[in-house]
Formats: C-alpha cells, structure tokens, sequence
C-alpha cells in the first residue's frame, strides 16, 4: 500500500490554485488546533476519574471492595459484577450502563466515551491499516538500527501538505544563507536528526552530546509545535546557540521536522528505503534547510516574571555530578542492572523532593532560604478532607493569571489536639517551585471553613502558561511549630478552559495520593504479534530462532511530557521492557538514550521470539522509562504494564497483572488482530508494583 | 478557543466524477441554498456544520443528544487532482459517493470511486451512502432508481436520490451517514473488551476476531 502523503505531487498546480488549497489546508488547520486543545482538555478529566480511585497494582487493597470507591462490597458475586473492560469487582454505584447494553465501570465507560470524543476509534484503525507497509519494513530496518521516520497518529493530510507547503515556503525566504549556517549544514551530516535517528548502538557517546543539541529540534511535542507552526519564526544555529542553555523551553517551542516529508518533497524521488543512507547526507541537509526553527523571542522572556527556572548547564559533566549527588552513598550500591523498580522509585521521590529543595537553593536567590523553609512541614500527618473553591482567568493582552481562592470546606485538623485549623493557601506554577513563583492568601485563624476571596496573581506569557500546572496547596499555620499540610490540586493549565469564569470546586488529596495519581507523560506504543504459522520468509530474518512459537514486535516510538528528575530540566532516557514474569537478562530489552529531552522519539522495535499464542494470555510486557545517570543508579521516569490484566499467573495470584484501561485494551487489541500494528498512547505509572 | 464547544468532530467526504453536484449538495447542506452555476473546486474544500444527533438508548428509550461539529470535505471530480483528493480520503469518517441521475458515465464510475476508497479510506469498508443527485430533472434522466438501487446493495450501503435544487433527501442522506457512524464508533469502544474468561487463555479467540474483522477492524 502506497502511503497517500508519498503519492501528492503538487507540481502541476498553477500558483493560484496553490494559494486556494493553502487557504483551505489553513482553515483545517484552525480547526483541528480548536480540537486538539478540546482533546487534551478531555484527557486531563479520564486522568481525574482515574486519580480519584483505581486500584493500582502499587496498593494494597482487599478482594471484597470496589476498585472505583474502595467500598466494601460485602457479599456481591463477583462474576456478575466484575466490569467486563478492565475486570475489576465493582459495585452498583460505580458502573453505567452501556448503549449498547450491559455495563461497565465508571472509569472503563469514560475511556470508551473518551474514545468516541477524541476519534482515537478511528485513528486507531487507520494507524492498523497505514502503518502496515512501514511496519512490514520496520523489524528489517530496526534490525539494523536504522528505524523510519516517526509517525503521528493523528496526522492528517492536510497537515502534512500545509507543513510541507510552510516548509516550502521557508526554503524560498531563505534562499540566501550565512556562510556559517552553510559550514553547519555541511557539518550537520555528523548531528543531524535524521542521521542522530539512524545512529547505531554503539556509537560513541561523544559523538551523541555534540549532536544533541540539534536534535532537540525534533522532538517536540506535536501539539505545541502545532500551535506555533503558523508563525514559522526562523533563526540561524546562532541565535539558537545563544539561548541554548534554557534547554527546556526552547525544545518545546520548536517545530518537528518529519523526514518522511522531506523524502517526497525531493523531487528527485529517490528509492525509498533501499538506501537510505546514501540519502541521508542530502536529507539532513534539506532538514536544515527547511527546519522552520521556532525560538523564544527575547520579548518573551523579559515578560516573563515567574519564570525562573534554574538554567540547566549545557556541559554534560557538570548537570552530572550535580544531580548524582542528590543520591548520596546509593551510586555504589545501585546497579542498573538488576535495579529494582520500587526501590528506585523511592529513590526518585527523595531525588524529587531533595532536587525541589535544591532548585530553591540553586537560584541562589535572597530568599532561597525562604524558600527552603517554606517546602518544610509536616507531610501526611493529617488525613486530608475537604475541598477547596476558586476560579481562574487569563488575559491574553495583559499576561496576567489571575486565580481567585473562593474558600475552602471541612479542611482537616492541623492541629489535632486542639481541633483548630488555621489556614491558608499557597500557590505555586508548578515546576517553577521557588519563591519567585510563590503566592499566599491570608491565614484564617481557627476555622475549617476558610473563606478568603483573594487574588493571587502571575504574569506568564501563554506559551509557558500552558506547560504549567496551577498547584494549590492548604496549609495550617503554626505560630510556634511546622506549618502542617492540608491537603493540595494540581491543576494542569493547558486544558484548562479559560473561557468559563465558572467556580471550580475541587477535592483537596494529600501528597501521596498525588504522587500515584501524577501525570508523568505518555509512552507511544505499537504492538503486533505474528502467529507462529505466519512467519514471514526465512530471508529476511536469517537469526531467528522462531521454530516453533510467533513474535512479538513492540515498536516503542517516542515519549511524551517526561518528567524531568530536576525541575525544569531535561532528560536522557531510555526504554527498558521486560516479558514478565521473567525477569532477566533473556527477555531484556533497551532502546538507545535519548539525549536532553522530555519528548524522545525512540523509534525503536524490541522482538521477542517463540512466544506462542497462548502465551499472550499469561505473560506481562513490563516497559519502564529511565533517565540515564552514568555516575550513579539510573533514575526512574515512569513505566506501563501491557498484559491481560488477570491478576493471576498459574493461579497464583501476583501483582505484575495489573494492567488496565488503555494497557489492556491495547494488548486485547493486539491479540484481535494479529500480523497487524495496534498502536497506543499510554499514560506511564508513577510507580511499579513489585516483581514475585 | 470557544468553538471546541462540542461532543464529537465527524469528518465526512463527498466524492464522484466532476458536475455530479458535490458542491452544490454541500452548500445546500450546510446553508440551505442553491447555487445553479457550475464552479469546478480547486483541489480541495470543506464546509461545517454543527447538528444535534440523538442517540437512541438502551432498550429504543430516549438517549443522549450529543452536539456534531461536521466537516465536510468536498473533493475536486477532476481527474487532475486525484492524486489529491485521494490522499485525503483517509482522514475521513465517512463517504458520500455522488453520481448524477442524468449521466450514465457518472453512475459506471460509482465502482472506480469504490474501489479508490477501498484502497485509501481508513479502512477497507468505510460508511458510505450511495447517492443520485439531480433528482429533480426528470426529464433527462438516465439511470434509472433500481439499478442504482441494485448496484447499492451489492455493497451494502444506503442509496439516495437527491436534489441539491429542491434539497430533496439532503439533509436525510448525510443523516443516515451520521447515523452509520456513530453506530460504528460505539461498536468500536465496545469491542475493546476482555472476553469473560479470566483465567486460562483460549487461542480460539483469534479466529473469532478474524472472522468479524471485515465489518469493523478496531
């Protein structure tokens, strides 16, 4: 099957004809930006229902409640009511009925109807059908390191032609270049994303730090850059270098460049896969070409009041040492190889609660100290209740957020032995947490019922607005001792809707079940499995031991929204999988590091061999991201678990079983149509459950 | 940022031979009006529309009204642009495959669109409606309703006979297309289930996917 976008040849159109469809395609444009916003909006409330209540592997919890309320469920059958999705016993009040009959739970419903809004029914069958070809491909092509380019679910056609047409438009105005960007462009071939893309594994690590910075360029997040792509604003390397430093933004600001259009926008039309290498030298040159670099503008940068975050130090060796120390005396003890992920995590959590203390010191502000302070308290002390009320607003012209904390309703106890509370709210644009960013409302003074209806208040340009998330947290304010924690939200601005002034009334959860709950980006994954009577001819796949039994191809393609261990940094990652319950080095797996970035693209397939049909239904893939410390014990970014989500394993119960919702429905999509790519995009775990 | 206001985004797309009426059945959709002139389309153009769509519950009660924002693409019947107008085929939903009443050629080409959309829609067998247009020129008619309705079912799809002019069986058409695919769309998240059996897997359940996947292959 030909790939439509290979096909569109726009030569024979006249300029004006041109200039129509290009009206067209922007108008397309407009609207699918209005729908990409709308669909993140809707993401975000899948990711509420679930914070507010599924059982996760990483928590105890008995047989006989429901996994959606914790309800003791007493004495329900629990065939008759298990939710039929994701397999959980749930009782009466947290399921619906279905369209179609029948019912699920709650959260099982919100992901179909979530399915429905967004289209992914649809996009994940086209994904079936126009990945085939490039699938086919792939396992020889990643055999040989040498993954194609990225593809993007959603993509659509007119998108392509209006990137394409941008791009075109691009290489016009800058028909005339700078001698240095000429020697770079030359240069590029040693770091260009393409090529960097097509490196092999062993490849020097020099040579990946000198083309990191680059690279960065590529792996943006699509939504973003769809947003600023209309501007095309371009820059010389120069200038790029000159704000280089603040890693962080400037990669989310940039536009992604698929090779895939730079292959058919070459007239020459070269042969497609045959030899690519040969190509590439021309490509990465054209990617230079015609990369529409978006950067920050200077403007927006002295606007930016709260933005402070500390600046990641473009030497290697420094951000190293710096961040291995936040583990002291675990770097000998640590080894990557037989890490074990809980442990880790807890890791993690120290490194995360430490680095927010020294991303307050490292500033090296006055009140750094201040700072300190304030992040100390007394944690999970007091069972947090409540909720808290409040509206937001943004004016566009202005830059100014303006949150109004309303009030506050059944807060805990801060001070339990004279059942008083004094509160007060503090926020924070998270992950800006230093004092700069910091603002407080009044304290209440002996209430449980706090009304304040002050304004807190941020100047922020929209774009740094939207990768934000608003952090409110309570606080009971002790004269004498620790301030103690109440409870806090996380509000995430980028699909907030600014539009409604309306009151948000929101449960307050303490800081461990945020940790559970937290957002930690998303792991793009296609999954195929080839029935063992099915295998593809012997020549392709000289090294297979596949006599008997079929394969599994798991094509992890990129990460999105990774947490950075440090606040405002970046991130050298890689992907880990694992064929659970075997844990070792046989059914280990690892993707290459990806450097200096929250949004890699790995493109890069792991096989497993001589898995039989059956298989599926009592093995687990267990795919774990991890930030890559050289100097001290990898730290862990998040992780899915792909399985059937039985629970069980030779009718032994056992934690690794815990896949749900979109892992499930992806492995359950994957066993459904074998010899096919069934793509998901997968919200990581905070956490792992521990290994049997 | 206020027009994200709706349930679902639908994207259809109306295809045929050039003249059939595409256009004109879109903006009578769309607006409500008629437009006589012949305007060839560049390439490539859409329209939108926002309409209610009422979901029948469970059991035939009354369901959930849900608000469609609809983009309609509309396609150039130029051979010249198909190379186009094809690519685009795949971000659709949904298919409004015209022919005009009043030209045998056009209704013969019905099975080139088909298998152009076999080749390049989303899937191998997307909804789609057949539809005659130019309903109200009796007079010069050259196909007649039970060849076109023949031809229709041998794919299993819908047949109408419209009017851009009159907006005969316009809005009802697009309606019925609507209607395949949100069925299609609740098939699909409802697919995505684990068969009852908990424990011990059964391989026999491939087979079974196999088997249904024609229709449907979420």
């Amino acid at each position: 099957m030909t790939q439509p976008s290979e096909m569109v040849n726009l030569s024979y159109l006249s300029e004006t004809e041109k200039d129509f469809i290009l009206q067209v395609l922007q108008r397309d444009e407009e609207l699918r930006r209005a729908e990409d916003r709308r669909i993140r909006r809707l993401k975000n409330e899948l990711l509420d229902i679930r914070r507010r209540g599924a059982k996760r592997g990483s928590q105890r919890y008995s047989d006989r409640t429901c996994a959606r309320c914790q309800q003791n469920v007493g004495r329900l059958h629990p065939k008759a009511n298990t939710c039929r999705s994701c397999n959980h016993l749930v009782c009466k009040d947290c399921r619906m009925e279905t369209s179609m009959g029948g019912w699920k739970c709650n959260v099982c419903i919100k992901e179909a109807e979530l399915k429905k809004a967004t289209g992914d029914w649809f996009y994940d069958q086209r994904v079936n059908r126009f990945a085939n070809r490039l699938g086919s491909d792939l396992v020889r092509i990643s055999l040989r390191r040498k993954p194609p380019a990225p593809v993007n679910k959603r993509e659509s056609t007119g998108q392509t032609l209006l990137e394409l047409s941008q791009q075109a438009d691009q290489k016009a105005r800058r028909g005339q270049r700078s001698p240095q960007e000429r020697a770079k462009a030359a240069g590029g071939v040693s770091g260009s994303p393409d090529l960097r893309d097509q490196r092999s594994d062993t490849e020097s690590t020099e040579q990946m730090s000198l083309s990191s910075y680059k690279t960065d360029s590529k792996r943006s997040t699509p939504n973003l850059s769809r947003r600023n792509s209309s501007e095309n604003l371009s820059a010389s390397p120069d200038r790029r270098k000159l704000y280089g430093p603040s890693g962080a933004k400037v990669d989310t600001l940039t536009v992604p460049v698929r090779s895939r259009d730079h292959q058919h926008s070459d007239s020459e039309g070269e042969p497609r896969l045959g030899n690519r290498s040969a190509g590439s030298a021309d490509e990465s040159d054209a990617i230079f070409k015609k990369n529409p670099r978006r950067l920050l503008k200077p403007s927006d940068y002295s606007k930016s009041v709260i933005d402070l975050r500390p600046e990641e130090k473009p030497e290697e060796g420094n951000a190293m040492g710096d961040r291995s120390k936040s583990v002291p005396g675990l770097n000998a003890e640590m080894e990557e190889e037989d890490e074990d992920i809980d442990n880790l995590v807890e890791i993690h959590r120290l490194t995360t609660a430490r680095s927010s203390l020294r991303s307050g010191a490292s500033t090296s502000t006055l009140g750094s100290m201040m700072s300190i302070y304030s992040e100390a308290g007394d944690f999970g002390n007091v069972i947090v209740t409540g909720e808290i009320m409040f509206s937001m607003k943004y004016d566009g012209k202005t830059q100014i957020l303006i949150v109004v904390v309303k009030e506050c309703r059944n807060l805990a106890y801060g001070d339990d032995m004279k059942r008083r509370s004094n509160p007060y709210v503090k926020s924070y644009l998270l992950p800006d947490k230093s004092r700069q960013g910091k603002r407080k409302t009044t304290i209440k003074r002996n209430t449980t019922n706090p009304l304040y209806g002050e304004t807190l208040q941020y100047i922020v340009p929209e774009s740094i607005l939207l990768s934000r998330t608003l952090q409110l947290s309570v606080w009971h304010h002790d004269r004498f001792g620790r301030n103690t924690f109440l409870g806090e939200v996380n509000v995430p601005l980028d699909s907030w809707n600014f539009d409604s002034m309306m009151d948000e009334c929101l449960p307050l959860h303490g800081k461990g079940t945020a940790d559970v709950g937290t957002y930690k980006g998303e792991l793009i994954v296609s999954l195929k499995y080839i029935p063992p009577s099915k295998s593809t001819s012997g020549s392709e796949r000289r090294k297979s031991k596949t006599d008997e039994g079929g394969e599994l191809q798991v094509w992890i393609k990129e990460a999105k929204n990774l947490t950075a261990v440090k606040p405002g940094g970046t991130s050298d990652s890689f992907v880990k999988g694992y064929m659970l319950p075997i844990k070792s080095r046989s059914t280990k797996r690892k993707t290459p590091v990806m450097k200096k970035s929250l949004n890699p693209h790995y493109n890069h397939t792991f096989v497993y061999n001589g898995i039989k049909p059956e298989d599926l239904q009592t093995t687990c893939l267990e795919l774990t991201v991890w930030d890559r410390e050289p100097l001290s014990s990898n730290d862990f970014l998040g992780g899915v678990r792909l399985g059937p989500g039985t629970g069980f394993y030779n009718g032994q119960p056992v934690d690794w079983m815990d896949s749900t919702g979109e892992e499930l429905s992806l492995w359950t999509k994957m066993r459904q149509y074998p010899g096919s790519w069934a793509e998901g995009s997968l919200q990581l775990r905070p956490t792992m459950a521990k290994a049997k | 940022m206020t027009d994200g206001d709706y349930d679902y985004l639908i994207k259809l797309l109306a295809l045929g031979d050039s003249g059939v009426g595409k256009t004109t059945f879109l903006y009578r959709y769309t607006d409500n009006k008629f437009n006589p002139k012949f305007i060839t389309t560049v390439g490539i153009d859409f329209r939108e529309k926002r309409v209610v769509y009422n979901n029948a519950g469970p059991g035939g009660t009354q369901g959930k009204s849900f608000k469609v924002h609809l983009q309609l693409w509309d396609t150039a019947g130029q051979e010249r642009f198909r190379s186009l107008t094809t690519a685009f085929f795949r971000d659709a939903m949904g298919f409004l495959l015209m022919f005009d009443l009043t030209s045998q050629q056009s209704f013969l080409n019905v099975r080139n669109w088909m298998s152009q959309l076999q080749a390049n829609a989303y899937c191998e067998s997307p909804d789609i409606v057949l539809i005659g247009n130019k309903a109200d020129l009796s007079d010069q008619r050259e196909v007649n309703e039970r060849q076109a309705k023949e031809l229709a079912d041998k794919y299993g799809i819908p047949y109408f006979e419209t009017s851009a002019a009159t907006g005969q069986n316009v809005e009802k058409s697009v309606d019925t297309l609507l209607d395949l695919i949100m069925k299609r769309m609740e098939q699909c998240v409802d697919k995505t289930q684990v068969p009852d059996a908990v424990n011990g897997g059964n391989s026999g359940k491939l087979d079974e996917a196999k088997a249904g996947g024609r229709k449907c292959a979420c």
